[in-house]
């Protein structure tokens, strides 16, 4: 069973603080994104390992746009 | 109410390694702020005259006096760094800040008489202004040490005279006296002119032997008769008058224990009197803090010196705000106030050395979807909408009605702004929340953890809009502004730039005084900066917060002027439901 972890407003992805395979915690930091002149943190809304990562530094990405999954 | 406080809801989560990795120049970053303002303590610390030179004279620096007389490890320094005027003494020439005395909280203050014999300085009056506001504030005894050659005459035009001037502690002395809270002086060296006042003002005297207090000092009182100018048989008769006065200065202890007892008591040593304010602070009420204990004090369960990794130097990137205040208060625990309302805003009872607290403070980041209700944008943390200034308000009022003391943690960009947000009201609740303070008659205080911007820094608890803060902190991360310098050059230029710009004129030099306002800004917003002119306090190391918040409890609760028994609480109630 995958969980999207999908963006939450629109905005450019700053960083990416995770690889696929690895195996994160409930709460880890995986990925800033800029919006509204801020960095915000997107935590792992569950404990897992990342699969698949859709974004990369410097894309501009939707509301809703999945990011990346944790399996 | 056991049930209630004596085990809260956890609060804040385990730092992680990775993010202690990744914040790991961040850290770097507020530890050398913190190492540049430590610096700057240290240099305030040594102005003047050497201590070896003020001991080979038989006195004490008021520093000496400082650490003889106050409970080892309860100093709390305020003001360290505050000169408005910048005065070339580098110094308002008074040391002052909370501490306990024999047990007792109090506000302490001293003239600093290695710096001109602890002469009246610029910015000297609105120094002790806050000081005897923070001892109206928090009810406790003001002690004074006092050594003060009176006005440094040649800069007199600066703080003589004025609405808030250097005479103004005089009836400040007497406005906290007919308010119940007594002023302890310990007196030493020679005190004329501002310098007696000083000294006959407070409740309780206490002089060293050698000490003297009076109207008019020995050059006052050989040259009281101006002549309409100098000459050299002028001079002579001045000097012979200076030799007769100097051997016997007026307002000694001859005079003043012996004759008019205005002393109560006099001391052969400087420590026997420090050993008489002790004695008279033994002797000023003060509960002993369990009659309002909810709890058994704890320290926080997660780690103060994780909040180097938890607060961001980097003031665009975003933070959990309860992961802060986890690290602050007693067993990282919480009841929170409302928290499916007014998302931007975290309001909640803490325990602070088993006080109970109200604590206030901005959530950062990003907002739940379709918030704010009212607009088709999204909210972002920082920045207050509608339903956070309404829940703000209720919380403030529950906590008035609770008696239960406040602490503010800031971190605001401003309140939102354009015709929705005036359409959802904001103009008038961010009023209304000011007018919910000063209804409350509650101590607060305040941490401006990051950003004091715009009105939002005056209506969450700031100093400038209530007459409840007793003091506020600053971080290595603070800054202050009415708004960032950036914004405020384009609201500056913008109309101009169009100008020149449809005249084909060149925008180069509108840029260039548009990075020139951005960068007075940026420099008359940092952390060193707002300590010299007072928009906060005091400058502390993150590590060093919870222990101003329990002196704050550790005050607020020694004798405070009202009080609601525990289990006559509303908020509590309301909390739970």
């Amino acid at each position: 069973m995958a969980e999207e972890v999908r963006a939450p407003l629109a905005g450019t992805i700053l960083d990416v603080l995770v690889d696929p395979g690895d195996t994160v915690e409930a709460d880890e930091e995986l990925i800033i994104i800029e919006a509204m002149k801020m960095q915000n943190l997107i935590y792992a809304p569950v404990a897992g390992t990342v699969g698949e990562l859709r974004v990369k530094p410097g894309d501009k990405v939707e509301p809703d746009a999945v990011l990346l999954t944790i399996e | 109410m056991r049930p209630y406080f004596e085990k809260m809801p956890p609060l804040g989560r385990e730092l992680k390694d990775k993010s202690r990795a990744r914040t790991g120049a961040s850290r770097t970053e507020i530890e050398r702020i913190e190492a540049e303002i430590a610096a700057a303590k240290s240099a305030r610390m040594n102005v003047g005259m050497p201590a070896e030179t003020v001991n080979k004279r038989g006195a004490l620096t008021v520093w000496q006096r400082l650490e003889r007389l106050v409970d080892a490890g309860t100093w709390r320094s305020l003001h360290s760094l505050y000169n408005p005027q910048d005065n070339e003494e580098g110094t308002t020439n008074v040391v002052d800040g909370l501490a306990q005395i024999a047990g007792r909280w109090a506000v302490i203050i001293g003239f600093d008489n290695k710096v001109l014999a602890g002469a009246w300085l610029p910015g000297q009056a609105e120094n002790i202004l806050r000081v005897t506001d923070l001892a109206k504030r928090l009810n406790v005894p003001l002690v004074w040490l006092v050594n003060c050659s009176g006005v440094k005459l040649p800069d007199q035009e600066k703080f003589y005279a004025d609405r808030r001037g250097g005479g103004t502690t005089f009836f400040r002395h007497a406005e906290l006296q007919q308010l119940g809270i007594p002023i302890l002086a310990g007196i030493f060296g020679t005190n004329p002119a501002g310098g007696g006042y000083q000294s006959i003002s407070p409740t309780i005297l206490i002089a060293h032997k050698d000490a003297n207090i009076a109207v008019g000092g020995v050059g006052i009182v050989s040259g009281m008769s101006p002549k309409g100018g100098f000459d050299v048989a002028g001079l002579e008769e001045l000097i012979a008058q200076t030799r007769g006065l100097a051997e016997q200065p007026p307002g000694g202890v001859s005079t003043h224990y012996d004759a008019t007892g205005f002393f109560t008591q006099v001391a052969d040593s400087e420590d026997g009197v420090l050993d008489g304010i002790r004695d008279y602070m033994r002797a000023i009420p003060a509960y002993d803090p369990k009659f309002f204990r909810v709890a058994e004090p704890a320290a926080p369960r997660l780690a103060a010196d994780d909040l180097y990794h938890l607060l961001p130097a980097n003031q665009k990137e975003s933070y959990v705000f309860e992961d802060v205040l986890a690290r602050l208060v007693d067993g990282s625990e919480h009841m929170e106030f409302r928290p499916d309302y007014g998302p931007e805003m975290y309001t909640g009872l803490v325990k602070i050395d088993g006080l109970l607290i109200g604590a206030i403070g901005n959530r950062q980041g990003l907002l739940p979807k379709g918030y704010p209700e009212y607009a088709d944008y999204p909210g972002v943390g920082g920045k207050l909408y509608r339903q956070g200034l309404i829940k703000l308000s209720e919380f403030v009022t529950l906590c008035g009605r609770d008696r239960i003391p406040i602490v503010w943690f800031q971190d605001t960009t401003g309140i939102d702004v354009g015709d929705v947000a005036e359409r959802a009201e904001l103009l008038g609740l961010g009023q209304s929340l000011i007018y919910s303070i000063q209804a409350t008659d509650v101590p607060m205080m305040l941490v401006v953890l990051r950003k004091g911007s715009a009105a939002a820094h005056y209506v969450l608890g700031g100093p400038t809009a209530n007459r409840h803060n007793a003091f506020t902190l600053g971080t290595a991360a603070t800054e202050i502004y009415v708004m960032h310098g950036e914004t405020a050059a384009a609201a500056s230029y913008a109309r101009r730039a169009a100008k020149d710009h449809e005249a084909g004129k060149p925008l180069q030099p509108i840029a260039d005084k548009m990075n020139e306002m951005a960068k007075k800004y940026f420099d008359t917003s940092r952390p060193a900066y707002c300590a010299r002119h007072g928009f906060v306090d005091e400058v502390v190391e993150l590590t060093g917060l919870r222990a101003y918040l329990e002196a704050f409890a550790g005050a607020v609760y020694q004798h405070p002027k009202s009080i609601c028994p525990r289990h006559q609480m509303l908020l509590p109630r309301v909390i739970r439901g």
